[in-house]
Order: C-alpha cells, then sequence, then structure tokens
C-alpha cells in the first residue's frame, strides 16, 4: 500500500509541503496525470483490499462526461453555437472552456496539465499541488482536505462545487443569449447526477470510516438549498438584471415559453399565483426544498414559500421587488443549508418526505415539466436513502426501483412531457409504497 | 317572393317606428332573420332578377366559421379557458363575445336579434335598421353605404372590418394572457382570408358594375398595411406597455419563444443574437415587398425603422414607441399609396418572384414569414389569374404548385422548410419568363 503512495509521488516529483485550507483554490493544478497511475486511480478493476477502487481515473476516463467535456467542444455543434455567438470557436472561448474544462490560468497549469482532459480530477477536488504529497503518504481525509483537497465528500461543498458549472454564478452563466445559440438546458440534481456521473467511489466500510456516512436524503436537501440560494444569486446580480425591456430569460423555467401551443396546459397554481400567459422564475427546487425543510424548520418553509409566492407576483411589478423577495428567499436557503447538513434524516423524514413530495405531483399544483423532473429526482433519492439505510427490505426496494423507470420515461424529454402520463406513473409509485 | 318581402318590410317597420322616437347614432342590428329570407339571401338558387346569387345566407350558416363563433364558446376548450381568466364561462362574457358574437349593446339590437347567431350579418355589414329599407327597394350600392351599409367591398374598410378582431383594435386585444389561457394563436392575411371563409360573393359582370373592380392583389398590400398599423396602435397602446418585467407578450413572433430547442437561425431581418425574442414582423416583411415598387421611399423609411424598432426591445420602451410611431407612419402612408396604385400585372409578377425568393431563402427560415410568403402568394398569383396575366393553362399550372406549397406545412405551426424551398421553386418554374 504505501509503496504505491510512494511510486506516485516519485512519478510526480511533488512532495509538498502541508498548507493550510485553501478556500479558494489558487494553488497549482497538476494533470489528470499525476492522478492516474495503474497503481494509484488508474486500475483497471477495482482493487480489492484497497481503501478505495483504484479505478476512479478510469472510470473518468470511461464512462464520465466530465472527461468529453473539452472534446465535445470541437463538435459542429458546438461550432455551430460558436458562431451564432460571435465567437470563432468554442475551443478557445473562455465562456465555454470555464465550464468545459479546467479551464484555471495559464500560470497555475502544471507541465502534465492538459486544457483538452475537460473537467478532470483538480476541476473538482482541487489543484492537487499542495495536498498531493500528503495524499499519496496516506494520510487522514482530513489532514488532505486541510492541505487544500476539495471536500467533496460533504454535501454543501460538493452542492457548491457542481452547481457552479451545473447552474451558474457570478463568474460562469449559462445566459439566455448562449441558450438561444443552441446550447442544452442543464437540468440539476446533486444526488442524481452524483450517481449517474456516474459516481467513481463506493461507500465501502473504509468510506465510511474516513468521511462518515453518507445519506443521499441529506445530500438532495442540502443540494436543493444550494441550488435555491445560488439561484437567488444569480438574480441578484447586477450582470443579470433587466435592460430596459429585455430580461435575462435564463431565470426563468424552460417550458415557461419552450411548450407546444397545442396543449391546453394552463392551470392555476398555489405555489406560484401567476396568472395565465406569463413566464415563471424557475421553482422547481425551491418547491422541493419546501419539502425538505418542513421535517427541520417549518417555520423556513414557510417563509420560503411565502416569500417564493411573492418573488412570482414581484416579477409583474419591479426589479426591486424582485430583488427583494429574492433576498429573502436566499436568506431561507441559506440558513437551511447547515440544519438541512445536521440534520439526521430519518425513516420518518423518508415517508413524510415522499408522501408531500406525491402529494404535490398529484394535486395537479406543479405539474410543469421541470416540477416533475425535480420531483423524480428526489423520489430516486429518497429510494437510494431506504436502501442505504436500510429502511425497506430487498423486496420492497427492487419494487420501488421498478416503479422508478415509469417516473423516469415521464421526464426523459422535456419536449415530450404529458402531465398525464407522469401523474400515472406518480400513482404507480405510490401504490408500491412499503409505508 | 312577394310574401316575403312583404313579411320582411312589415318587420322592419315595426322596427323603424320605435326607432323614430329614439333613433340611436348607430343602426340598430335587426338579426340574421331580416337577411336570411328564402328570397333574399337565403336562396338555394338565384332569386330573379337578383344581381347577387342569393345563396349568401346558406354559405355563412353552412360553411362560413363566423356562424359558429359563438356556438365555441360553450365548447368545453372555451369553458376552461374562461376558467383559467378567472370566469365563470365563455358565453356570457364580453372579452369573448366582442368577437365571438356580433356583440352591439341591448339598445342596438332589435327582436329577431340573436346573440347566438354568432358574426352574423351585421356582424360585418353593419347595423341594418338605417339601410334594409333602401337596399330591399334596390337602391344602388353607394346609396346603401350612404345609409350606413359597410363598405365591405372597399379594401381598406374591409381591412379595418376584419383586423378589427383577427388582429385587434383599441376596444378588444387578444392579450398574451388570454392566450395563455389557452387560445388558439391569430393568423390573418386580408385575401386569403376572404377567399376561404368562403366568400360569400362572386366577382362577375353584375360585380364589378355596382362596386367596380378589386383585385386580390390590391387587397393583400392594402391588408398587410392595415395590419401593421394596428400592430403599431396596439405597441403604443399605453394598456399594453410592459408590467413589471412583462412586456406584451403578444407581440411577439410566437415561435420566437413556443419553439423547440435548437431552432436558432440567425435572422437577416432582425439583427437580434441569438436568445432574445422579436416582434412579430410578418407584416412589415410582406409590405416591404410590395412597397418595394409602389413606393420604393418608404420602403426603405419603414424597413429602417422597423430594424430600429427590433433593435429598441433591447433597450427601453420609450425607444420601442418611438420606432413603432415611426413604423405606423410609414405603414400609413402605403395603406394610402396601395389603395390608389394600379397594380400590373408586372407588379404582380414581380411580387411573386420576390415572395418566392424570400421563401426559398434559407437564410429567413422564420414560420410567421412562411406563412405570410404562403398567403401572400395565394393573393397574388390569384390576381394573375383573375387579370388574365397567365393563360388558363399556367393558372392551372400554378394553382397545382401552390398546392405543393400549402403540403409543406405539417400544422398550423409546423414547416418542412426543404419542402417548401422545393415547392416555391416549383412555382416560380411555372411563372415562365
Amino acid at each position: 500500500m504505501i509503496w504505491r503512495g510512494i511510486a506516485c509521488a516519485a512519478l510526480l516529483g511533488l512532495a509538498a509541503p502541508a498548507v493550510a485550507q485553501v478556500p479558494n483554490d489558487t494553488t497549482n493544478h497538476v494533470g489528470v496525470h499525476s492522478c492516474a497511475g495503474n497503481n494509484c486511480h488508474g486500475a483497471i478493476q477495482p482493487v480489492g483490499n484497497a481503501r478505495v477502487q483504484q479505478n476512479e481515473y478510469f472510470v473518468w476516463s470511461q464512462k464520465d462526461k466530465h472527461s468529453k467535456a473539452y472534446a465535445v467542444l470541437k463538435d459542429p455543434r458546438s461550432l455551430r453555437i460558436a458562431k451564432n455567438l460571435g465567437l470563432a470557436d468554442a475551443e478557445h472561448s473562455s465562456v465555454c472552456l470555464d465550464c468545459h474544462t479546467d479551464n484555471v490560468p495559464p500560470e497555475r497549469r502544471g507541465p502534465q496539465f492538459q486544457l483538452s482532459d475537460g473537467v478532470a480530477c483538480e476541476a473538482c477536488h482541487g489543484g492537487a499541488q499542495f495536498w498531493l504529497g500528503t495524499h499519496v503518504s496516506g494520510v487522514d481525509h482530513k489532514v488532505n482536505i486541510a492541505a487544500g483537497l476539495y471536500p467533496t465528500d460533504q454535501p454543501e461543498a460538493r452542492a457548491e462545487k457542481c452547481l457552479s458549472c451545473h447552474l451558474g454564478n457570478d463568474k460562469r452563466f449559462v445566459i439566455h443569449k448562449i441558450m438561444g445559440a443552441g446550447h442544452p438546458p442543464t437540468p440539476f440534481e446533486v444526488d442524481t447526477y452524483t450517481a449517474i456521473e456516474p459516481a467513481h467511489f463506493i461507500v465501502s466500510p473504509s468510506y465510511i470510516q474516513r468521511k462518515g456516512k453518507p445519506n443521499d436524503m441529506q445530500m438532495w436537501a442540502v443540494g436543493q438549498a444550494v441550488d435555491v440560494k445560488l439561484r437567488m444569486d444569480l438574480i441578484l446580480d447586477p450582470k443579470n438584471a433587466p435592460q430596459g425591456v429585455n430580461f435575462e430569460l435564463s431565470l426563468f423555467d424552460c417550458q415557461s415559453c419552450h411548450h407546444s401551443m397545442a396543449d391546453l396546459q394552463w392551470q392555476a397554481r398555489t405555489s406560484t399565483g401567476l396568472p395565465p400567459g406569463r413566464i415563471k422564475f424557475y421553482d422547481a427546487t425551491a418547491t422541493m426544498l419546501r419539502v425538505a425543510a418542513q421535517q427541520v424548520a417549518p417555520d423556513l418553509a414557510k417563509a420560503l414559500h411565502d416569500h417564493m409566492l411573492a418573488l412570482h407576483a414581484a416579477a409583474g411589478e419591479n426589479w426591486d421587488a424582485v430583488k427583494r423577495e429574492a433576498s429573502a428567499v436566499r436568506d431561507a436557503a441559506q440558513k437551511l443549508i447547515p440544519q438541512l447538513a445536521a440534520h439526521d434524516f430519518t425513516k420518518d423524514d423518508a415517508k413524510a418526505m415522499t408522501t408531500a413530495i406525491i402529494a404535490s405531483a398529484l394535486d395537479g399544483d406543479n405539474l410543469d415539466y421541470s416540477g416533475a423532473q425535480q420531483q423524480v429526482m428526489a423520489l430516486e433519492s429518497i429510494v437510494v436513502a431506504m436502501k442505504g439505510l436500510g429502511f425497506a427490505d430487498d423486496r420492497q426496494i427492487a419494487a420501488l426501483n421498478d416503479a422508478m423507470n415509469p417516473l423516469f420515461d415521464a421526464v426523459q424529454d422535456d419536449q415530450k412531457y404529458r402531465p398525464d402520463a407522469y401523474t400515472a406513473a406518480v400513482k404507480g409509485f405510490k401504490a408500491k409504497l412499503p409505508m | 317572393m312577394t310574401r316575403f318581402i312583404f313579411a320582411t318590410i312589415a318587420l322592419l317597420f315595426a322596427a323603424g317606428t320605435a326607432l323614430a322616437q329614439t333613433e340611436p347614432p348607430l343602426g340598430v342590428h335587426l338579426g340574421v332573420a331580416s337577411c336570411g329570407g328564402s328570397s333574399c339571401h337565403g336562396s338555394v338558387e338565384r332569386p330573379a332578377n337578383s344581381p347577387v346569387a342569393g345563396n349568401e345566407y346558406l354559405i355563412w350558416s353552412q360553411r362560413d366559421k363566423h356562424r359558429n363563433a359563438y356556438n365555441v364558446l360553450l365548447q368545453d376548450r372555451a369553458i376552461k379557458m374562461a376558467r383559467a381568466l378567472g370566469l365563470p364561462d365563455a358565453a356570457s362574457q364580453k372579452v369573448c363575445l366582442d368577437c365571438h358574437a356580433d356583440n352591439v349593446p341591448a339598445d342596438l339590437r332589435g327582436r329577431q336579434f340573436q346573440i347566438s347567431d354568432g358574426i352574423g350579418c351585421e356582424g360585418c355589414h353593419g347595423g341594418a335598421s338605417r339601410w334594409l329599407g333602401s337596399h330591399i327597394a334596390g337602391a344602388t350600392h353607394q346609396q346603401n353605404i350612404a345609409a350606413g351599409l359597410y363598405p365591405t367591398d372597399q379594401p381598406i374598410a374591409r381591412a379595418e372590418k376584419c383586423l378589427s378582431c383577427h388582429y385587434g383594435d383599441a376596444t378588444k386585444f387578444l392579450d398574451h394572457r388570454i392566450y395563455g389561457a389557452g387560445h388558439p394563436r391569430l393568423t390573418f392575411e386580408l385575401d386569403t382570408f376572404t377567399a376561404i371563409q368562403p366568400a360569400h360573393f362572386t366577382v362577375d359582370q353584375g360585380y364589378v358594375q355596382r362596386k367596380g373592380r378589386v383585385t386580390d392583389v390590391q387587397v393583400w398590400a392594402v391588408g398587410q398595411a392595415i395590419a401593421l398599423v394596428r400592430r403599431m396602435d396596439a405597441v403604443l397602446d399605453p394598456k399594453h406597455a410592459p408590467k413589471g418585467l412583462w412586456p406584451e407578450f403578444s407581440f411577439f413572433d410566437c415561435q420566437s419563444c413556443h419553439h423547440e430547442y435548437g431552432a436558432y437561425a440567425k435572422p437577416t431581418t432582425t439583427g437580434l443574437g441569438p436568445g432574445t425574442v422579436k416582434f412579430n414582423d410578418a407584416n412589415e416583411v410582406m409590405l416591404r415587398v410590395a412597397a418595394a415598387r409602389v413606393a420604393p421611399g418608404v420602403a426603405n423609411q419603414l424597413s429602417t425603422h422597423m430594424l430600429a424598432l427590433h433593435q429598441a426591445t433591447q433597450s427601453d420602451w420609450g425607444s420601442v414607441q418611438r420606432e413603432a410611431a415611426a413604423v405606423k407612419a410609414a405603414a400609413q402612408s402605403l395603406v394610402n399609396e396601395f389603395a390608389n396604385h394600379d397594380f400590373t400585372d408586372a407588379d404582380m409578377r414581380a411580387f411573386t418572384s420576390a415572395l418566392i425568393a424570400m421563401g426559398a431563402s434559407n437564410l429567413d427560415s422564420e414560420f410567421s414569414h412562411d406563412e405570410q410568403i404562403t398567403m401572400g402568394l395565394e393573393a397574388v398569383t390569384t390576381g394573375l389569374k383573375s387579370s388574365g396575366g397567365v393563360s388558363e393553362q399556367q393558372g392551372a399550372a400554378i394553382t397545382n404548385a401552390m398546392g405543393a406549397v400549402y403540403g409543406a406545412f405539417t400544422s398550423e405551426k409546423g414547416i418542412r422548410q426543404d419542402a417548401f424551398a422545393k415547392a416555391l421553386a416549383d412555382l416560380q418554374r411555372t411563372m415562365g419568363r
């Protein structure tokens, strides 16, 4: 075991002094090669008795779209998007590179670093300059984190990291101009997306020993809180404020506009209070957050509901009213993050949240595609948590997993989404609930 | 025959007596029954000595959707829409009735008037109390008009009348709230919609004698100009100014938002970047084709200000209004130019080629344009056929080729661009040299 670490370090020649935790990564990114040695993270198959599978690089390079994130910029589609935006190409434009690769400034790129590796190890785990040494020497996880390894195992940190691209922040945001040029929508839910990445870790006894036992419900809940907080940050960002008649459409629910005119789909919703013909701020994650908040802080759940409702109404008033309500929503989400991160999500929580999600789907209040999509991912997280925490037996879990398939089918394509097919799938799932 | 006329006149007198005392400024709407007699407009065969076919009521009642305009308000869809708008139903609501029936005030409704007749005769031809008598007595068309018959034969008047509902005016307007509740998209082109209504008149010798010759191309051009004036009027109407973030979305091209992802193609007419919502400019694009030959100076003005209007949607509402006023002024002056222009075969051939070129170009693949191009071609080629500008054989080939142009539309909101371009190329070939 230890010799493997020494081999890695030798390979890299980078035995670095331990430094204090670096909150904002300003360290050098040494490149995928530094991690991918076949006796480090580059094994082709899981290694039996190691602390980790050691095939992490292999999983990433073979199965994970992050490894193709740069390559996709060379596709004809990306070229078309770039041209629509008036750019020469996509692969040299920082607006694209900032999320399609680990686009650290040139002075922070190590000799082995390659932009073409896409969203590689250090894009998520942080530049390894100062922690690779301690890491290969087999120190405790906390020591690595103190040395600058990004704590992707912690729900809030993971959500912040993933959402910094999968939603956006003050430095990078898929504004509607980019969407209009042809960029696909960017749906996200941190727990589900961790699983389908696919995850290059397994929660083994060693993982639990080193990092604690994760709870998918908690990952989901914290992820939603961080999502809502970041969304409100985007609304509050002066760069995204309306310019005259024009406002930033990416802040809104895609299907609010991009739906067929053939359907009679409008219905009154108590969650928005909007009249027909309006477009609504994207609120699917806020709606989910309310469900989780109800379990840990009902007062914050109420504040969230009230201020989201007021936010929808404020769009018909003026931008100051929008900002006022967005701040209030942000406050509620911000307060919820530590509470959700500290909460021990139990079987009772699973039951209550599942009931609330199903009720919200079946009472028709949240039958938008975006709402359905988040509901399905929430139910998946809860099912996975129930399995992981032993809240249901294998047969029950198998039945629930079967019932999840029609749900995934119903939300697979936003352009073909049918609320009636979705509610039928929800009823099918409800029938299989063991509780 | 005699009996019917007598009955009608008797009825009219009954109404007339009442009117004499408190006659309102507008004619009383007497109701469809006053027109639909079997010896008047409700005949199956042409009545003796009649200058018209006499089957106008039958065509309207059997084939014209105006007849069912009220009835659709009773259907599930309309009720669902009404509820979405917070109304108890549709059939009793002014906002619906104003265009789905001849919704004149109670004091303008005669005894036989029924709101359930939908858009009845007087919805377009005007309340008949002042002119029915002279009309039946055989007055000239001019005399009838002078007495209050609405001059639907005149392009400007017809456009104003149709567009008052088919686009909207100061008192009735289909805003995006109503669309959002489920109202179908409105689309309109005066000449095509006159034909597919279907028209309950034939332009025969008698018609020309009484009303003069109105050409399809003129109806098309005037219709486009007035449609644009109406659009700009709506933009300038303070009722439709932005509320909070929300502009009145119905000013914009429906497909600008309601499209599947990945449909962006750099527009040639707006100069707008990706991800922006554009004003519906299909009337202006058509108008530019017509104006280029009839009044090139105005055509330039029009395109300059329309481009500026598109740009203004990316700045403030004041700029939008300024440019809308300029576009309106250009469109308004074109109304007069077109109304006085003697459209020649050469004009029509030039319009046909310009419309075909625009539709076939892959630089302009906007549905709203393709739709207007198609209706414009229908109007202009119909004009060519009736003027004798093309031979009968050529006319048949054009009709055939237009069939393929229509065939490219997959639905009322979808089109196959390749099939459209090919059909247009085939149509161009039928035009000869």
